[in-house]
């Protein structure tokens, strides 16, 4: 490291790794381009181990461990490897099910999402027309999309079961010990204890989180919207037209006030999600460092009376909020009867000034916390610290500047990285303070306190273009990937996880 | 109450970087083995080795009859004590003790028992309903030792179980520790960093550095016979002092010169006779060592004598009942010099003596220890590996010390002086040369003998001694070396021979008498593939392969087999070897042939030509793993 | 001396000016829900436009009409059964999931960790609309257990602060306890949970506070069915309701809300200790 770097002030430091930054970018992407085509190698060597697999086992393998190719775990059956074959088994013969009566007819028709629409046929017993269910795009994508999942699945468990026939019938041959029915199931809770533990967590995540995820990806490419809801319409795939149209191509409905409302949308949705992050985060440590200042009393009272705050539940304070925050609300009517203002001031109406209460607002909401979590760490700063510091002659503020805060910057990133996130997607506090006023003409379905996910709410529930929405939500989730891997880059102590175990 | 062994055992992480290198030891029952080396060494890596904690990368690793290598830590009937006790917090001591006892399901009454007995022995029966919180550390150590010694483990693992006690209580646990190792009659392994805990506790210590096993030795023998420096260094307080110095023999001396300084010894050459010739030249370098207690302030008589230097004293430590005494051998100051100079030496006689004097220094010759500067290895081994002497071949015939040898075919050489190296081993007692034995030592098991012939030293090392003045001694000669002016005439015959060779498996058949009816099985047997021989081996020593490599890499990985010299036989079947050369060594004759690129060397009593086929015999062998590097069987 | 008297006065001036600051931001934290509470005790119709803060007549009327009129007391019990089976769930699945990443090493656990990082950073909401579609197949739209399954089955997303607390816990003692003779279920269950109180506490409290206050869900799977609502979503329909607002409803809402702070306020304030310990714990060692 340069010594000079050490003599700089800190704003020569700043511009210092400024400047540095910039500097090794080219030769930094350089070398993530470079490292691409030895991942790629990587990659392709794993890919090329399964066959290498799969052909050892077809070439090694006696006969049993070759039916197994076909019929899942007939060698470990044949091996008494009862408890492994069996599963295998029972899940190939239930995949086959799935396939021959469910998933197939589903698959066949994911690439026009369905052809015959819902009509309505006289039923001549009852003497009424009644619906007849043709096809529905809606769960043709869905199913096809689950068949995939599955048959993913499936391979993978076909591999496996490869691999597994095949060692077993190596462990035979070697004479070694074969682990049995209860060996398995003791192994469930030891060495297999994550499989253990995991499969329910992760078979959640899959069919809640994943599945959907994927789901919605689809959507935007299709024209799923409210004159074209199955079963009564169908939709179908429309190609990247919804991305044109939020990125300002403006071609369907002709004008660019999405495009226009996308841009707007997003810059306040980082605005807010900077300003909300660290003035919680900021005053919270003030707040918490006046409480715990040598000589103050009480500190259990006033901590706990911010605490008191955070156990009423958010949406009753913020439904509050609202409430006396409104054109016509209490703290308007009393300040006209005092006669302190002429016309009510449009708190939340007004674009800037609302999105300033906005953030007025969840400052008063996450003060509390940031509070105790600060409290928590301040507690933990080493009193001598600070006692070194006043005997090197550092006044309060400077010992603020140069102890507390590197400390608790230090300590508390993660917490910050998270509440950065939090924010980005925070419908709470946004959506129940301004869900309820009317957007303005020259934005689309939105009001300028609106973030992408409030965005994407209205979008979804009041204007039902589903297609859009998954745009939207897509772009949500680049911004928020984006900004937080910056961040993770820059935090240093999110990476030695292992440093304190 | 077990044996634990380790055979060519590894810790090689991911990365490749190994942790504990072809660790080899075996581990009577009953005794105090401790582990001791910087931090960073291996040992406690070894430790949870043994414990079953980490993964045994290679090797075979037995505590009393069974291979424990993948067995579960609960599996393997040992008990460890931790560093920071790891007492499980929210349990009271009665619990923590009887934790294990509970997973064993043992019946109440009995861990009851064993419990109160554990804490009598302890002296913690007081503290039993209380939690780890509320004791002091060397009473949380009790309660860990408690918990270990409940479960009558075969083993008791201990890592570094004081270092987190005060100095005192660490002095008060170690006596403890001991007697408990009495009283239980238990194998211990104890893991420690601080050498006084080392030489005060072990029966054996096993000293490492950097994944290397230094010395295993007990605690005397590591004190006065340290095999390199590192282990010379690391155990006593203070350390050893280090000079760099040469050596030189003049006639019947030799000068012993350190640099730095003006410092010129001389000792008798007797004192300096297992040191090996090459270093006596007086430009080689080497590290003079010597302990602080060789080291003494110089009487009135012994002024004057050649074991007196000049130190010049820097500053000195009082102890009370002795002086540590800091100085230097330079006695111009530092002057940037950059071979070690300094000296420390400890006076009891309690003279006033203040920093700026320069005293007179008597050394303990007898004491030095001399080791090599570059591999840091003793050159002053305890049990020499060589005998150095110069020599004539004329005629056919080797002289040297007044005696003649008729030197065999294989070992023919130009007339003229050499240089002669003939190892101690192989010095064979069935010749013809008389030499008196002028003392045998035994040294852990080996008996070395001092051989004076023709006034001169020779030592040998050869268990058929039975006694006696004088023995008649002869020399193997495939095992000497002859130089001449650097450049070596005839070199030694290797003691092992590689060949490298694959892992497969074959399929047979076998055939087995079932209800009267003879029934044909398919079997797969296992064995090495040695250019396209195939060699079948039992199934234990699969077995090992398959632990060691994985059942996939086995038979993928490149192996090398080391056969020691009379692993072969030429037979009718077996691998094609052309043979390159006949060796007579007039006792013994040998084949120098080719098996592929690898050179091998085969015993027998007749000669051949062209195209011969040899039987490898697998006993005497072991495998390599050529990749890692690394000692399979 | 005179130095001496100095610091002394000048600390009795910042201390003074501390209790001054600390005795605003205590009003201004407090004020909005005493008057809350204040509201709550009207006792007169007066719509949200009303001027003045102090009733012009305390009752209890609002309180009455809250249980007598209003579904309130059906959204009650749905949001405390949603609760209370919530946290049991997410409670468990948390554990589960941190006890993996933290003690158990296998290959999959760093990818597994980013996944669910990169996972986390979808807007929740984007799913929602597929999820509503499947709940809507198996038929559990407008159903307190589709709420339920929708709430725990991402709660293993929820790992971070509890494994930086499990990460706290010495190894030794997982170590000791193997050695001891425990499978690693029995460490879990035996050595890791009793030592992690704080934390399951304080997974207990948020998983059990998350349902009071969650409304993007709620009411996208209640859609229009008030008899399934949960406060949250019921309690803002009222508002969206200009007709009942200037029925007194402000009033009712006020009530509402204090009833359902009551609970929440008195389990903050008994587990404060532990909720402190649980969200430093996490983040000092983070």
């Amino acid at each position: 490291m340069d010594l000079n770097y050490l003599k700089m002030s800190p704003l020569g430091k700043f511009l210092f790794n400024f400047k540095n930054f910039f500097k090794r970018l080219p030769s930094s992407f350089a070398a993530f381009f470079k490292a691409i085509p030895k991942k790629l190698y990587k990659l392709w060597l794993a890919f090329a181990g399964i066959f290498v697999n799969i052909g050892n086992a077809a070439k090694d393998g006696d006969w049993k461990t070759r039916t197994s190719f076909a019929v899942m775990g007939f060698g470990l059956i044949c091996r008494k490897q009862y408890l492994r074959g069996i599963l295998y088994l029972v899940f190939e013969i239930l995949f086959i099910l799935y396939m021959v009566f469910f998933g197939w007819k589903y698959l066949v028709k994911m690439g026009s999402l369905g052809e015959g629409k819902q009509v309505e046929v006289w039923d001549e017993v009852e003497g009424v027309y009644k619906p007849v269910f043709f096809d529905n795009s809606l769960l043709i994508l869905l199913y096809s999309l689950l068949t995939i999942f599955i048959m993913v699945a499936f391979v993978y468990m076909w591999y496996q079961n490869v691999k597994g026939n095949l060692l077993s019938q190596q462990f035979v041959e070697a004479r070694m010990h074969l682990p049995t029915a209860k060996d398995d199931i003791h192994s469930c809770a030891d060495e297999n204890y994550h499989k253990t533990l995991l499969s329910v967590p992760m078979l959640g995540l899959v069919v809640f989180t994943i599945l959907p995820i994927f789901f919605m990806i689809f959507v935007a490419f299709t024209n799923f919207d409210q004159y074209h809801y199955p079963p009564g319409q169908l939709f179908s795939w429309v190609g990247l037209e919804h991305f044109e149209t939020v990125l300002g191509g403006g071609i369907s409905g002709g004008s660019k006030i999405f495009a226009y409302t996308f841009a707007e949308v997003l810059l306040w949705t980082i605005v807010w999600a900077f300003f909300a992050t660290f003035t919680n985060y900021i005053l919270g440590m003030v707040v918490a460092i006046l409480i715990n200042k040598k000589g103050v009393k009480f500190k259990k009272l006033w901590r706990t009376v911010l605490v008191i705050t955070i156990a009423v539940p958010q949406f009753v304070s913020l439904m509050f909020m609202s409430q006396l925050l409104a054109e016509q609300g209490l703290i308007n009517n009393l300040l006209l009867k005092w006669g302190w203002i002429d016309e009510a001031i449009p708190f939340l109406t007004d674009g800037t000034l609302a999105k300033t209460m906005i953030i007025i607002v969840n400052v008063w909401i996450g003060i509390p916390y940031s509070m105790l979590i600060c409290t928590g760490i301040l507690m933990n700063i080493p009193e001598d610290l600070y006692e070194s510091a006043r005997i090197d002659g550092a006044g309060p503020v400077r010992a603020y500047i140069k102890i507390t805060l590197p400390y608790m910057l230090h300590v508390t990133t993660p917490y910050l990285i998270t509440q950065f996130i939090g924010n980005l997607n925070n419908f709470n506090v946004i959506f129940l303070l301004t869900g309820a006023i009317p957007a303005p003409m020259e934005l689309y379905y939105a009001n300028h306190t609106d973030l992408l996910i409030t965005w994407l709410y209205k979008i979804t529930l009041r204007a039902k273009e589903y297609g859009l929405a998954s745009v939207i939500g897509i772009f949500t989730f680049v911004v928020v990937a984006v900004l937080s891997l910056i961040f993770y880059n820059r935090s240093k102590s999110v990476k030695n996880e292992e440093e304190f175990m | 109450m077990a044996e634990v062994s380790l055979k060519h055992v590894y810790k090689v992480y991911p990365n490749g970087t190994k942790a504990v290198n072809d660790f080899n030891m075996e581990i009577a029952d009953k005794e105090f083995i401790v582990f001791v080396g910087p931090s960073g060494c291996g040992k406690s890596t070894t430790l949870r080795m043994i414990a079953g904690l980490e993964d045994i990368s290679a090797g075979e690793l037995k505590i009393g009859e069974l291979i424990v290598n993948d067995m579960e830590p609960k599996d393997r009937d040992i008990a460890m004590v931790f560093q920071n006790y790891a007492l499980y917090p929210h349990m009271t001591v009665y619990e923590n003790i009887a934790f294990g006892l509970r997973l064993r399901k043992l019946p109440k009454d009995e861990i009851h028992k064993r419990v109160v007995e554990a804490a009598e022995i302890l002296g913690i029966t007081e503290y039993l309903n209380k939690k780890p919180k509320e004791m002091s550390g060397g009473q949380r150590q009790r309660v860990a030792l408690g918990r270990a010694i409940v479960r009558e483990p075969k083993v008791m693992l201990l890592d570094e179980p004081l270092s987190n006690l005060d100095a005192k209580l660490r002095t008060q646990m170690r006596a403890e520790i001991s007697k408990l190792h009495t009283k239980l009659q238990t194998t211990f392994i104890y893991v420690t960093h601080d050498q006084v805990e080392a030489m005060t506790m072990g029966t054996r210590i096993v000293v490492m550095r950097d994944g290397f096993v230094q010395q295993i030795d007990t605690p005397k023998n590591l004190y006065n016979y340290p095999e390199n420096k590192f282990v010379a260094s690391f155990i006593g307080t203070p350390q050893m002092n280090f000079f760099e110095g040469t050596l030189l023999k003049n006639g019947e001396e030799v000068i012993i010169k350190l640099d730095g300084s003006d410092v010129q010894i001389t000792v008798p050459f007797s004192m300096l006779y297992k040191v090996n010739h090459s270093y006596l030249d007086g430009k080689t370098k080497i590290y003079v060592g010597l302990r602080a207690e060789d080291v003494s302030i110089a009487q009135e008589n012994e002024k004057g004598g050649n074991a007196v230097i000049k130190v010049a004293v820097s500053h000195k430590e009082e102890l009370g009942n002795e002086t540590l005494i800091y100085g230097d051998i330079n006695l111009n100051g530092d002057s940037g010099n950059p071979s070690p100079t300094k000296i420390i030496l400890k006076d009891s006689s309690g003279r006033e003596i203040t920093a700026g004097d320069v005293i007179d220094v008597a050394l303990k010759l007898d004491k030095v220890h001399l080791f090599d500067k570059e591999t840091e290895r003793s050159v002053l081994p305890r049990i020499p590996g060589y005998n150095y002497l110069d020599c004539e071949v004329k005629d056919g015939k080797l002289k040297f010390f007044g005696a003649e040898l008729v030197m065999p075919e294989a070992a023919k050489c130009a007339d003229g002086k050499y240089e002669l190296l003939i190892p101690t081993d192989a010095i064979t007692f069935d010749g013809n040369i008389k030499a008196a034995v002028a003392s045998l030592e035994n040294i852990n098991g080996v008996k070395l003998l001092a051989l004076t012939l023709g006034g001169k030293r020779l030592y040998a090392v050869n268990q058929e001694y039975a006694g006696g003045d004088a023995v008649n001694i002869g020399v193997d000669f495939k095992k000497i070396t002859l130089t001449s002016d650097g450049i070596t005439m005839h070199s030694p015959m290797p003691d092992i021979n590689g060949i490298n060779c694959k892992f497969a498996k074959r399929k047979s058949f076998e055939t087995e008498e079932v209800n009267g009816k003879t029934k044909r099985r398919k079997k797969v047997c296992f064995g090495y593939d040695i250019e396209g021989n195939f060699f079948e081996v039992s199934d234990a020593v699969a077995q090992k392969i398959f632990a060691a490599l994985g059942i996939k890499k086995a038979f993928t990985s490149s192996l090398k087999l080391e056969f020691v010299v009379s692993g072969f036989t030429v037979g009718e079947s077996g691998i094609e070897a052309t043979v390159e050369e006949m060796l007579d060594y007039g006792k013994e004759k040998f084949i120098k042939c080719k098996i592929g690129a690898d050179s091998v060397y085969v015993k027998t009593d007749k000669d051949y030509d062209g195209v011969i086929r040899l039987l490898p015999d697998f006993e005497k062998a072991w495998v390599v793993d050529t990749e890692k590097d690394i000692k399979i069987i | 001396m005179k130095r001496y008297r100095s610091k002394k006065v000048s600390e009795r001036i910042s201390l003074t000016l501390i209790y001054t600051v600390l005795i605003i931001i205590s009003l201004i934290w407090l004020i909005p829900f005493l008057m809350l509470i204040i509201l709550s005790f009207r006792g007169e119709t007066a719509g949200m436009s009303a001027d003045y803060l102090f009733p012009k007549e305390w009752s209890f009327n609002s309180y009455v009409r809250l249980f007598t009129e209003t579904k309130f007391l059906t959204w009650y019990g749905n949001t405390m059964l949603v609760s209370i089976v919530v946290t049991v769930f997410q409670t468990i699945i948390v554990l589960m999931t941190s006890y993996a990443l933290s003690r158990l090493r296998f290959k999959m656990r760093k990818p597994l960790m980013n996944l669910m990082l990169i996972l986390g950073m979808f807007p929740g909401f984007l799913s929602m609309t597929a999820v509503y579609f499947v709940l809507r197949e198996i038929g559990l739209t407008q159903n307190l257990l589709g709420l339920i399954l929708v709430y725990s089955a991402s709660s293993a997303m929820q790992y971070y602060i509890c494994k930086g607390f499990f990460d706290t816990i010495p190894k030794s003692l997982d170590e000791a306890a193997r050695i001891d003779g425990a499978s690693r279920h029995t460490v879990f269950l035996k050595i890791i949970l009793p030592l992690a109180k704080p934390i399951i506490i304080y997974t207990i409290l948020t998983a059990f506070i998350a349902p009071w206050g969650e409304y993007m869900f709620s009411s996208f799977i209640m859609q229009n069915n008030p008899d399934k609502y949960t406060v949250a979503v019921g309690m803002q329909s009222w508002l969206n309701n200009a007709t009942l607002m200037s029925d007194g409803y402000f009033s009712i809402f006020c009530a509402a809300a204090v009833i359902v702070s009551i609970p929440i306020t008195a389990l903050f304030i008994w587990l404060q200790r532990y909720y402190v310990e649980g969200i430093t714990g996490g983040s000092v060692k983070g």
